[in-house]
């Protein structure tokens, strides 16, 4: 008995002894944490092998030759759970694909740190919560695609500072107040604010609160 | 069962003994005799201990009995750890005058029999460790005299009988390790001469009953790894006697009990890995007799108030794994304390490194890891000089290395990763001789790694992973004898690796990856025999390997990519357990050697950028756990060995930029897990195999650059997960396979310079999801470009050119927003172009028939060209209807002008000569506006529009709403001038 508890004490302490010193990148170790919070009953994240050296021959990642994870293509992939902040750490993505599946929660406002990304794509899925203000930091998006979501609030003024934004769709959310009109925004159609129930029309500088109905 | 039926059953059995004894009379320990041999003669015995069993002998000289002073009775039967297996023999139950029996630790099985209950003078019952199984019988109860009964650690299932609340003489109970299920009987409180109570291991649920608090003689009160829930119950307090009260890994919930200071005695209190929640009561303060303390595995809260001043036989204290938050009191410890072990891990204690510890100096073990410690770590840290074991990892400590760390002679395991410690490693560290591990990772150190580091003989593991350590690695290492790891990776060291690693005989791990180490590998490491993991990417090592290599048997993992290696790769093919090997990048010559299929194991083979020539070995397809073989960008020639489709489990195969000939390989097809082929770049011939149309979970797909002829098959379409087709810059003809629009997810098709004929498949519109490129320029395709091209929505890059495609230009690709390049130059097309093309340059539409629009001339231009008859009458209109609308709008002037000044004549008097001035400004702004636009014909194609609509179709929308605006303008104005 007295021996046997003990032991119990001992494993406490023993445990981390025993467990071996590997770290891996953190683009890797990012992924692997979105994989954790993802269910894929497809398996369709089968080939995400953490003890691997760097991500970029995980099928669905896509590198350039610095061995940085530039596209993340998991679009129509079955999978559901909901994203995490430690997807910032892929500070080289270009592309970052999941339309199409079961993806819900809130997008993380630390995808606003991914510099270089190009295209987001996250239509199809049942996000909700408002669209993050960071997003103003994606300096070299051209194509959002939120569209077909539970997103709610209004589309964040600061996105006007997107520059080379080129594709913006939000159509079939629940967004609301007005849209924006300088910048990029003076150049996108009606169909992409469709279905939004609370959305008003163009922002009425002055006359209308920007949120007006929210 | 009701106690009547029991009284009544105990009655018949007292009778029925008596008759016995009466039989038999004093003859009894012949009677003994007669069942003892029966026993034996049921009992399997091995080992022969029941060889003396035999009437040739006494009775009370048979191994294992023990008889009564005057012999007449056999009162103790001892055949503890004797092997012996069968089940219990039912003449047992005949020795009534046994009180001990003892068949603990032997390998008996089957149930323990109601019969039990005739044993009523028995006083020690051992049956501990068999395999009995079947529940406890309830007639234990009636062993009123029994006063240890140990049967644990059997396969005993179902509930603890209640009748052994009747057992009240019982001192010691030992249940454990079997699988008894329901609760804890609360007759257990009748039981008020027990000692010892054991019942760990079990499927106990329920409460702990309130009752227990009865047995005031308890001492140890065990009841860990069963899933008791509930609250512990406040009287346990009354337990004076108590000295050892294990609940680990329970369910037990709500918060520690303040009565459990009652128990005085109590020395050993462990509650791990339950659900209490609430704060540490402070009343555990009181408990001065406590040596070992573990609460780890809860959810407790609240700072740590337990003070080593109070609690001083304090040796262990585990906290860990709570939300424990605050820091430790400054007067934790005094000078005296015993304290040895504190683990106080995965907490969210705060503050900086807690100085109330270094009075500490008993303490052996110290685990603060994983919590929100932040600050340098104090130079009197060397006042702990018994400590063996330091884990301040996961925390945010800063600052240096402090140099008094030397004089912990005793320090055996320094954990300091995943800190933002900065600065050296002192040189003193070599004075500990006792310093086996070393995890410095993932810290912001500097300077060299001292020579001194390699003083201390005792050291098995060295990582230093993700530091910035410079100069090289200690020339002395190889005094390091009974170094098993080192790691090294992600640092700036630099130069070559110094020999004596070598004489490290004991490594197994050796990871240098990433840092700028040069040099070739010394010819030592063949002494290297237990290496398994070696990695060394990412430097500028160069050289031929030393042929001695070979020797090294236990090789599992080998990277050696992206250096700067010659020569043969065949010193790294001596083991036959190589799991995974990566030569990427290097310079490595020569063939690629067929012993590497002696790795039965090996499920990663990269062998991309070399120089390696020859063929692949067939050997290879042995390697039936490859999963991944990359040989591209070599100098490999002849065709890929049919060998290799046994190669099952393969899901990247890249034969790609090599000299490969031959057809291709139709058994591709059988490869189910393929989710990467890249063949390109080679000289393969023959037809794209229909069989591929199998692989369907391929992702990439590419075989540009070949010598393939023949058509598409369409049995492509089967690709369905497909996201990159790349088939360009081949002899490819006959016309695209409309079956493409199955490969819903391609986002990359690229199917230029090839012979394609046809018209484009209008099918292609529904690759939705297409994005990088949509490429299928420099074919011989011919026909319209369909309309669905324009439902490519996330399309970034279109080219189309150098075909011979005709036809108007579909005005749906327009729609085609995402556009970023666009190529449709050399075809024939003709039309419009759409609007949004305007930003692209002429040349994406240069060698057409008939395109007209921005950037390229405007269609009325172009119209006028050709049609000079028609155009001159268009000229006419024109004229004449520019010449009314001046008309008009002049007359309407003359009438503003006359209606103004009228007003002004009225206001004059009234002075308020504003609102007119600003109504005849903003008139002739737009009238100006309207000349300009008139005047700029090629100005934007906005105006473009606007001009050939008025040009073409006189009474448009958009005409109308300009005259009218001008009208409603006029009238507000007017509505102005009024007022």
């Amino acid at each position: 008995m007295a021996p046997l508890a003990v032991i119990s004490l001992s494993l406490c302490f023993l445990l981390p002894l025993l467990s071996p010193a590997i770290s891996t990148n953190s683009e890797g170790n990012a992924l692997h944490a979105l994989r954790r919070r993802l269910s894929d009953p497809t398996n369709v994240l089968q080939s995400w092998d953490p003890t691997l050296v760097n991500p970029c021959t995980w099928f669905h990642v896509t590198c350039d030759s610095h061995n940085h994870v530039i596209r993340l293509d998991l679009g129509n992939s079955n999978i559901s759970g909901t994203l995490g902040p430690e997807l910032a750490q892929l500070q080289h993505l270009q592309y970052l694909e999941l339309y199409k599946n079961d993806i819900s929660g809130e997008i993380p406002k630390e995808l606003g740190n991914l510099k270089n990304l190009v295209g987001l794509d996250l239509y199809g899925n049942r996000f909700e919560g408002e669209i993050p203000k960071s997003f103003s930091g994606l300096k070299s998006l051209r194509f959002l695609r939120l569209n077909n979501n539970n997103l709610t609030g209004s589309i964040p003024r600061e996105l006007t500072a997107l520059s080379n934004l080129k594709v913006f769709d939000v159509s079939n959310n629940d967004l609301c107040g007005t849209i924006p009109v300088d910048g990029p925004f003076g150049m996108f159609s009606m169909p992409s604010y469709a279905n939004n129930m609370r959305l008003n029309g163009p922002e009425l500088k002055g006359l209308v609160p920007y949120n007006f109905g929210c | 069962m009701d106690s009547t039926q029991i009284s009544r059953f105990s009655l018949f059995i007292t009778f029925f003994s008596c008759i016995l004894a009466f039989s038999f009379g004093d003859n009894s320990s012949s009677t003994d005799a007669h069942w003892l041999l029966r026993i034996k003669s049921k009992l399997v015995d091995p080992a022969g201990v029941l060889e003396s069993w035999s009437l040739r002998a006494h009775i009370c000289s048979w191994n294992g009995l023990t008889c009564s002073h005057d012999e007449a009775f056999v009162i103790a039967l001892n055949l503890s750890a004797s092997t012996l297996s069968g089940s219990i023999p039912t003449e047992l139950w005949n020795l009534v005058s046994l009180q001990t029996l003892d068949l603990s630790l032997n390998l008996i099985t089957g149930s323990i029999p109601p019969e039990i209950g005739r044993l009523r003078n028995l006083r020690t019952l051992l049956l501990f460790a068999n395999n009995l199984s079947g529940k406890i019988p309830t007639e234990i109860g009636l062993l009123k005299k029994l006063q240890v009964l140990r049967i644990g650690d059997n396969m005993l299932a179902a509930q603890i009988p209640r009748s052994i609340g009747n057992l009240t003489e019982l001192r010691v109970l030992g249940l454990a390790y079997s699988q008894l299920n329901g609760s804890i009987p609360a007759e257990i409180g009748n039981l008020k001469n027990l000692v010892f109570l054991d019942l760990q291991h079990n499927s106990l649920s329920g409460f702990i009953p309130a009752e227990i608090h009865n047995c005031e003689e308890l001492q140890n009160f065990a009841a860990s790894n069963n899933m008791l829930d509930g609250e512990i119950p406040a009287s346990i307090g009354k337990l004076k006697s108590l000295q050892i009260l294990n609940l680990a890994n329970n369910s037990l919930s709500g918060s520690i009990p303040p009565e459990i200071s009652g128990l005085s005695n109590l020395q050993y209190l462990n509650l791990l890995g339950n659900r209490l929640n609430g704060e540490i009561p402070w009343e555990l303060n009181h408990l001065v007799q406590l040596q070992k303390l573990d609460l780890s595995s809860n959810n407790l809260s609240g700072t740590i108030n337990l003070l080593n001043i109070h609690l001083q036989n304090l040796q262990v204290v585990v906290f860990s794994n709570n939300a424990l938050t605050g820091s430790i009191p400054s007067n934790f410890c005094l000078k005296n304390s015993n304290l040895q072990q504190l683990f106080l891990a995965q907490n969210k204690l705060s503050g900086g490194f807690p100085l109330g510890l270094l009075n500490c100096s008993s303490l052996q073990q110290l685990d603060l890891s994983n919590n929100n410690l932040e600050g340098e770590l104090p130079p009197t840290i060397d006042k702990l000089e018994n400590l063996t074991d330091l884990l301040l990892n996961n925390n945010s400590f800063n600052g240096s290395l402090p140099p008094e760390i030397g004089n912990m002679s005793n320090l055996e395991n320094l954990y300091l990763f995943d800190n933002m410690i900065t600065g050296s490693i002192p040189v003193e560290i070599g004075k500990l001789q006792s310093l086996s591990t070393i995890y410095l990772y993932d810290n912001q150190m500097s300077g060299s790694i001292p020579m001194e580091l390699t003083n201390c003989a005792s050291l098995t593991a060295i990582d230093f992973f993700g530091n910035h350590f410079s100069g090289s690695i200690p020339e002395t290492i190889g005094k390091l004898k009974d170094l098993v790891l080192l790691q090294l990776r992600q640092n700036d060291l630099s130069g070559p690796i110094p020999p004596s690693l070598g004489y490290c005989k004991k490594l197994q791990q050796l990871a240098l990856a990433d840092n700028k180490l040069s040099g070739s590998l010394p010819a030592t490491f063949r002494f290297l025999s237990q290496l398994s993991t070696i990695t060394l990417y990412n430097n500028s090592f160069e050289g031929p390997l030393p042929d001695s290599l070979y020797s090294l048997r236990n090789l599992k993992i080998i990277n050696f990519s992206h250096n700067k290696f010659s020569g043969t790769i065949l010193p790294l093919t001596g083991s036959n357990s190589l799991t995974a090997l990566d030569l990427t990048n290097n310079s490595f010559s020569g063939s690629i050697p067929s012993r590497l299929a002696i790795s039965t194991n090996l499920g990663r083979l990269r062998l991309a950028n070399n120089l390696l020539n020859g063929s692949i070995p067939s050997e290879l397809g042995r390697l039936k756990e490859l999963i991944f073989l990359d040989l591209s960008f070599n100098n490999l020639t002849g065709e890929v060995p049919s060998q290799l489709s046994t190669c099952q489990k393969l899901q990247h195969l890249l034969l790609n930029d090599n000299h490969f000939t031959g057809k291709m390989p139709s058994w591709l097809g059988s490869l189910q897990d393929l989710g990467e082929l890249h063949l390109s770049s080679n000289n393969f011939q023959g037809q794209v195999p229909a069989e591929l149309g199998n692989c369907s979970r391929l992702l990439k797909l590419s075989l540009h650059t070949n010598n393939l002829s023949g058509q598409i098959p369409r049995e492509i379409g089967q690709l369905t997960s497909l996201n990159v087709l790349n088939l360009q810059r081949n002899n490819l003809s006959g016309s695209i396979p409309p079956t493409i629009q199955q490969c819903k997810k391609l986002y990359e098709l690229r199917l230029s310079e090839n012979w394609l004929s046809g018209p484009i498949p209008s099918e292609i519109g529904k690759l939705t999801e297409l994005q990088v490129i949509l490429d299928l320029s420099r074919n011989l395709l011919s026909g319209e470009i369909p309309s669905s091209l324009g439902d490519l929505l996330k399309l970034e890059r279109l080219n189309l050119s150098f075909n011979r495609l005709g036809g108007e230009l579909p005005s749906s690709l327009g729609q085609l927003t995402s556009l970023v390049t666009l190529n449709l130059s050399n075809n024939h097309l003709r039309g419009q172009l759409p609007s949004t093309f305007s930003g692209f340059p002429p040349t994406s539409f240069s060698g057409n028939d008939k395109l007209c629009g921005p950037p390229l001339t405007s269609c009325m231009d172009s119209a006028g060209h050709e049609n000079n008859i028609l155009s001159s009458t268009a000229v006419v209109c024109i004229i004449v209807a520019i010449v009314f609308t001046s008309t008009v709008i002049c007359l309407v002037m003359i009438y503003i002008m006359l209606r103004m000044w009228c007003n002004m004549r009225k206001v004059l008097i009234s002075n308020s000569s504003e609102g007119g001035g600003n109504g005849i400004e903003q008139i002739k702004r737009e009238d100006q506006e309207r000349w300009m636009y008139g005047d700029e014909k090629k100005r934007k194609g906005e105006y473009w529009r606007v001009m050939s609509s008025m040009a073409l179709v006189p009474s448009q929308n958009h005409d109308d709403h300009i005259s009218s605006s001008c009208i409603f303008q006029v009238k507000m104005d007017t509505k102005k001038l009024g007022i």
